[in-house]
């Protein structure tokens, strides 16, 4: 077993490989903050919001305000530098650093594919993704054309359990056995040229996506980790992402899988799209002097332990903590505890609405607050169906009222969810004062029972 | 392996085109279809017919004006008030379609601001200088709730009220020139709309952008707003602590009309979701609803029955009500807000339109 594990740590693979997957990380992550800039969200999601919804133990992570913008400036300067493999280990532990520190402000955006991308920019820190077709290369004069096996297939593990975690919460009987939330968004998609009116409405068509989706999601690492089948595989991936691209607004996503997938190719494919590359940048460079890069074989790293220890913990974790659902009696596409972070995609069509009353303890008066101008409405919408947030708000109410001088109240929640087309139902009890209660791991128990049971993963 | 996993895949995808074929749309027309008629029967079975109808309450309201003007007396004053009050409730019909030109002149907010503000009422009535009412501070010194202060509000007794028409000319100008704002503005609007109809009933599409998605929102919004919190709401307390503020309902000055015009909105409210007769929000639910929803547009209606019931029993005098027993009208904003929970949650979820508000990746 030892000897085996050895034997692999000892594999190398093609460093163009690293490279390869570094330019197109860059270049995506460029062209996703340009994007997001370009339509205002930078303001609207970051900026304009009195009230940031904060994850649970980051509550320190503070709104920089219009200086968002300076971070938003740094994670791009990072892209550029990534793109190019100038300062690699520095650009891509700011980029982890900063990208992250966006996602930590606002708990309403937060999406899987963010969550991703924080995740690979992390692997990526411990990845010489630098040691060939790189500035770095150039600067430093050496450049390898190996890189150990594990460094590439760390990225590929990371993408097979984002594929297979996310193909495992498919098995439910809403997505299998209704093709629940797909029957409900499809048909809404009439507006989609050729398969909107037709292909989009059929009952079926409906049917065939989700066990699709299902099984697509479980199979295709496997696919793609198969010579044989890697053609195939890849083919699927550009259909499968392409066509979820035209059907929802799901931004960079679908971009991301897509080039991410290409690192599961082999090396030769990837000294051909270097080659590629190089083509029109020697013409470019001609006229400067040629610098001579020592070629070397092997990268080899100077404290592999360590780095092979961190990433261990890391996939360690990533394996565990999907399943920390399992932990929570409630059901869990109701209740959300222990939803994200799992990879759940596209699993639920939810709406909620919800409102607060505010009682004073001294007077019994009770009334509702006008909150319509204390969030916003993406962050309405989101808190309306998610109780940590609906808890977070309602402290946030709280807090706001005791500074106009009502010390003593208690605050409650009238909450209405709908969950894949079922009629809605209470989300919070309406009698608990949301104010006697703390955010924490535990279950909360102020969730109301779900009338509806949704099985399996 | 690999060969058995694709081979299954092909297999259970064969099996599933096989095993069903039913359509989700329990009709022939396409979805377009049934948005360009729905859309179609908004624009020529709402909204011009309201809009029209409201033009032609407030042109015989300017002529009752008119007299009253030349000839301030008890008898045209009371021709005045009953004007007044057809063209209220025909604007009870055309409140929720803030979309379009009247968005776009931010029309509503100079038909029905109130509480209407005294203070700036009688400050232009005094300057005789009306441009500021072009200006939004303003906006509550016309429209509805100016009539009405000055209509009823000027005194306690009507003789008075007449006297001072009689006494002020400042008094009957401001009068005139509120009439003609608000018949220029809404003449504006209808005129616009003989254009914008045909890029109306054109937006079918599903976006945040299109006519139908917007219109099911100023839909929902007007219910939760126009509604629910400004004719009940706020009055009642709902949104401070524990003051009920009759001085904030609508009609205030002349009281006895007040759950007339509810009971009119409630009305418009009904006949907009129903569609009287052809496509509207109703059967599109009934189209698209999943087995457990099938009741929906049923319970919908059954809640502003609910309502309107509620309404109905409340005091014909809002002030009234709040003075005796604003409890009961709690009550009846709490059945309305049922409404508001069943458009918000399930129609919502039901229509799958995309939202006016949410712009922002999703997952």
């Amino acid at each position: 077993m030892i000897s085996n594990i050895n034997i692999y740590l000892k594999k190398s693979a093609e460093s163009s490989k690293l490279a390869v997957f570094r330019i197109c990380f860059g270049l995506l992550m460029l062209y996703s903050m340009v994007r997001f800039w370009s339509k205002n969200w930078i303001h609207t999601i970051y900026v304009e919001p009195k009230f940031h919804f904060k994850y649970y133990g980051f509550e320190w992570i503070q709104s920089l305000g219009s200086y968002t913008y300076v971070l938003f400036i740094i994670c791009i300067i990072c892209s550029i530098l990534i793109t190019l493999g100038l300062w690699y280990r520095l650009s891509i532990i700011v980029f982890f650093l900063s990208f992250t520190y966006i996602e930590l402000i606002e708990k309403t955006t937060y999406l899987n594919h963010y969550y991703f991308v924080s995740l690979l920019s992390f692997i990526l820190i411990f990845l010489p993704a630098s040691s060939c077709f790189s500035i770095d290369s150039i600067l430093k004069k050496k450049q390898y054309s190996q890189v150990p096996k594990w460094t590439t297939d760390s990225i590929k593990l990371l993408m097979i359990i984002v594929y297979f975690y996310a193909g495992l919460a498919k098995i439910n009987s809403d997505w299998l056995l209704e093709a629940l939330p797909l029957k409900i968004w499809m048909p809404s998609k009439y507006d989609i040229p050729l398969i909107g009116e037709t292909f989009l409405q059929y009952e079926w068509v409906h049917y065939l996506m989700s066990w699709g989706g299902m099984l697509y999601d479980l199979t295709i690492p496997f696919l793609l980790l198969n010579k044989r089948t890697r053609m195939i595989g890849f083919f699927l991936v550009l259909f499968f992402h392409l066509f979820t691209a035209i059907l929802f607004p799901i931004g960079m996503f679908p971009y991301i899988m897509i080039l991410s997938a290409l690192v599961f190719f082999d090396g030769q494919t990837h000294d051909k799209i270097i080659k590629l590359l190089k083509r029109p940048i020697s013409v470019f460079m001609k006229k400067s002097k040629v610098v001579i890069v020592e070629k070397l074989s092997t990268f080899e790293y100077k404290r592999p332990k360590l780095i092979l220890i961190t990433l261990a913990i890391f996939f360690l974790v990533q394996i565990v903590v999907p399943f920390r659902y399992v932990l929570y009696p409630s059901e869990l596409f109701w209740s959300e505890e222990g939803y994200r972070f799992s990879w759940r995609v596209m699993l639920v069509e939810k709406i909620g609405y919800t409102t607060f009353k505010i009682k004073n303890k001294d007077t019994g008066v009770i009334f509702e607050a006008p909150c319509t101008n204390m969030l916003t409405k993406v962050q309405t919408k989101q808190m309306s169906f998610q109780a940590d947030m609906i808890l977070e708000f309602a402290h946030y109410l709280g807090d706001y009222y005791k500074k106009q001088g009502l010390h003593n109240i208690a605050v409650f929640a009238n909450s209405y969810v709908t969950l894949n087309g079922r009629p809605k139902e209470q989300f919070i009890d309406p009698s608990i004062d949301l104010l006697s209660i703390e955010e924490s791991f535990k279950h909360k128990v102020w969730i109301k029972p779900y009338k509806y049971d949704i099985k399996g993963f | 392996m690999l060969r058995k996993i694709f081979f299954f895949n092909l297999i259970s995808v064969a099996f599933l085109i096989g095993c069903s074929d039913s359509n989700t749309s329990q009709t022939s027309e396409t979805v377009w279809e049934q948005k360009a008629q729905m859309l179609e029967n908004w624009a020529d079975n709402f909204i011009l017919p309201n809009y029209e109808s409201l033009i032609d309450n407030l042109l015989s309201l300017e002529e009752s004006i008119s007299v009253f003007n030349n000839n301030p007396t008890q008898q045209h004053l009371d021709n005045v008030r009953y004007g007044w009050l057809e063209a209220y409730k025909s604007w009870q019909y055309v409140e929720m379609f803030n979309i379009g030109p009247a968005e776009q002149t931010f029309y509503h907010l100079k038909m029905n601001v109130f509480p209407t503000s005294l203070v700036n009422i009688e400050q232009l009535v005094a300057s005789g200088d009306y441009s500021p009412l072009d200006n939004s501070p303003y906006n509550s010194a016309q429209g509805f709730p100016a009539l009405d202060y000055l209509l009823y509000g000027l005194s306690e007794n009507d003789s008075e009220i007449i006297s001072t028409y009689t006494i002020n000319g400042n008094y009957r100008n401001y009068l005139a020139e509120i009439i003609q704002r608000m018949i220029s503005n809404t003449s504006y609007v209808l005129d616009q709309w003989s254009n914008y109809r045909t890029n109306f009933i054109s937006s079918t599409e599903n976006t945040a952008t299109s006519s139908a998605n917007k219109m099911t929102n100023d839909f929902i919004y007007y219910y939760e707003k126009g509604f629910r919190a400004n004719k009940f709401g706020i009055p009642v307390g709902v949104f401070s602590a524990g003051n009920v503020f009759p001085e904030k309902l609508e009609a205030y000055y002349s009281q006895n009309v007040s759950r007339t015009l509810a009971l009119e909105a409630m009305n418009a409210i009904d006949l907009f979701f129903n569609g009287n007769g052809s496509y509207s929000l109703k059967q599109f639910i009934d189209n698209f609803a999943t087995d457990e929803m099938s009741n929906l547009s049923s319970e919908i209606n059954d809640q502003f029955d609910l309502a309107r019931t509620s309404i109905e029993g409340l005091d014909q005098n809002f002030v009234n009500q709040l003075n005796t027993d604003f409890l009961q009208m709690g009550i009846t904003y709490d059945v309305i807000q049922a409404g508001t929970v069943l458009l918000k949650t399930d129609m919502l979820s039901v229509l799958q339109i995309a939202t006016d508000y949410v712009d922002a990746d999703g997952d």
